[in-house]
């Protein structure tokens, strides 16, 4: 094994900075999460890219956001850049409690679509980002559940409640607004 | 009671026949494995030799034609002389040229009793009516009078070797990757025209933008392939130096996985000879000794590759393959390590409920920079080459892919 190398780590979490922090050249960045951040709302399932309950959300300048899966990504990686985690999407107060879910959260807590919850944050991750897409195109009815099956189908929920997820999802689509009909 | 006798009398001859016919088609079976004519002629998720394969070309794209017994749509009209003539001379029984993506430039060398045998498991096969789609090329190339006239030219050139010196595993070997298995048609560099070039035969060609790397001997043992692990790698698509991807796969696939032990080593001999070179060992080249380049490289494989392919590149079973002694890093020309970083490879089963999982492509979140740094911290760490890699050879690589066939 190599010496344990670091290097400073600088980039925005929820919209907070963070760092520069030292961290090992090769840690991955759920560990930087769980272990320096004390997020630990990222989950670790599979640990190599399958699973998706790791997602967070990766935002770009151009006002578009991607999932990553951050069990098989390096922290540095991130250095610089700006992300969510499932811990961002509420709204809290000024201690710092939540005090209303989001809309998406909300959606799928009403569909009873969180089982054992492992892979939770990652779908609503997931359906933020796809969310996000149609706020910027909406999708035609037509296409709206191969969209969501596209967006959602390569995270595994081991409880298999896929039904409720996609209900969830859909509703929330729809309750936006951001199905073209006709 | 003379009927009776009669009848008893001529059923051993009978079931003798059967039989006859039975390993026949068996023999085919074997052989149309070897030969691959799946590849082109099963489509995915279609009908066995129903057709319908898309195969590209630099021309154009051609399509694997309906090789059931259907009489109209088919073969079924076809007679063993016609199955055998268009097999080895790519002229079906009306005249009509066959483009040479149907390698008969390597089936001119089969030999006829092994047409036969693949003739009688075609024709035992369920009859499909279904038209395969039509090719459509662009001119000059489809003009079919042009493909006569390139057979002029170079149907006859390959012959087969008379040597007698080799071993019989050899020479075995020499007829399965020549004739039956058409490695060259692939490995083997292409002219302007589309003909094989074959004063450089078998050293590697060009293939839907990835390269097939040179099968001669040298080539082979100096990216570390020794007989026993490459016949492993045809049998199961994977061994120490890595696993099949892009074109490689569908061969391995629909052919190389059902051939014999003693078939895939005779191939090996064959290429790697009966003396073989020794496989070169490579140590990994510590940090300190690569160029600026690869130490910054160095990074980004840390942040995109390690997660799977491990710090030290030792890989993941039936995730990633290792980095340390994989085949592809060791190719002098770094295309295929560029085009797998930029497009990623799709996920895949292999023989025996093995698999290999999705990699993604990084075209999207790695610059030209970064990506030439990486390509040269895996090429100098575990390939033995040169970080010579520049940023305007991966941009050449995206342009070309932005521009690249369907």
């Amino acid at each position: 094994m190599a010496e344990l190398s670091t290097r400073p780590l600088r980039l925005t979490i929820n919209g907070q900075a963070v760092g520069p922090v030292e961290v090992p050249d090769d840690l991955m960045m759920i560990d930087f999460l769980h272990e320096y951040q004390g997020l630990t709302g990222s989950r670790l399932g599979c640990g190599q890219g399958i699973c998706r309950a790791c997602v967070v959300i990766l935002d770009h300048d151009d006002g578009t956001s991607e999932e990553m899966r951050i069990c098989i990504t390096g922290a540095h990686f991130f250095n610089g850049k700006r992300i969510r985690t499932i811990e961002g999407h509420a709204e809290r107060g000024d201690d710092g409690d939540i005090v209303a879910l989001n809309p998406i959260q909300r959606k799928f807590v009403d569909h009873f679509a969180f089982q054992c919850s492992y892979c939770a944050p990652g779908f609503v991750n997931a359906a933020t980002v796809l969310v996000e897409r149609l706020e910027r195109e909406p999708v035609a009815r037509a296409d709206l559940e191969a969209t969501i099956d596209r967006a959602l189908g390569h995270h595994i929920c081991r409880c298999t409640g896929y039904v409720r997820y996609y209900q969830a999802a859909k509703s929330a689509i729809e309750e936006l607004g951001l199905v073209k009909e006709g | 009671m003379r009927r009776l006798l009669i009848g008893i009398l001529l059923v051993p001859g009978l079931t003798t026949q059967a039989a006859d016919d039975d390993s026949l088609i068996e023999r085919g079976r074997y052989l149309a494995r070897t030969a691959d004519c799946a590849a082109c002629h099963t489509a995915e998720g279609g009908a066995p030799f129903a057709g319908g394969v898309p195969i590209a070309s630099p021309f154009g794209t051609i399509y694997g034609t309906n090789i059931t017994p259907d009489p109209d749509y088919g073969i079924g009209e076809y007679s063993a002389d016609d199955f055998y003539h268009a097999l080895t001379e790519g002229e079906t029984p009306s005249g009509r040229q066959l483009y040479p993506a149907m390698p008969y430039t390597s089936y001119h060398l089969m030999r006829r009793e092994d047409a036969d045998a693949i003739y009688a498991f075609l024709m035992s096969r369920e009859p499909i009516a279904r038209a395969a789609p039509e090719t459509d090329l662009s001119f000059p190339y489809n003009q079919r009078w042009g493909v006569a006239f390139w057979n002029l030219i170079y149907a006859d050139a390959l012959e087969p070797d008379a040597s007698s010196s080799q071993s019989s595993a050899w020479q075995r070997g020499q007829y399965l990757v020549e004739a039956m298995g058409h490695c060259g048609e692939c490995h083997t560099p292409r002219s302007w025209t589309g003909a094989m070039d074959l004063d450089r035969h078998l050293e590697g060609g060009s293939l839907a933008g990835y390269r097939a790397p040179s099968l001669e001997a040298e080539a082979l043992a100096d990216r570390g392939w020794n007989r026993d692990d490459l016949a492993h790698f045809l049998k199961h698509g994977m061994s120490p130096q890595g696993s099949v991807f892009n074109e490689m796969f569908p061969v391995m696939h629909h052919s190389t996985q059902y051939l014999t032990d003693e078939d895939l080593s005779a191939m090996a001999t064959y290429l790697l000879g009966d003396t073989p070179p020794e496989a070169r060992r490579i140590e990994p080249r510590p940090l300190e000794a690569l160029s600026d380049s690869a130490r910054r490289g160095r990074q980004s494989y840390l942040d995109t590759c390690a997660g799977c392919h491990g710090g030290d590149g030792q890989g993941k079973p039936q995730v990633a393959v290792a980095m340390s002694g994989n085949t592809t890093l060791r190719l002098e020309d770094p295309t295929n390590l560029l085009r797998v970083m930029l497009d990623g490879i799709e996920a895949r089963d292999f023989p025996g409920f093995a698999r290999m999982q999705e990699m993604p492509g990084f075209a999207a979140h790695l610059s030209d920079d970064e990506l030439a740094d990486l390509g040269n911290y895996l090429r100098e760490t575990w390939g033995g080459r040169p970080g010579d890699i520049a940023p305007g050879d991966v941009a050449n690589l995206r342009e070309h892919n932005a521009h690249a066939a369907p």
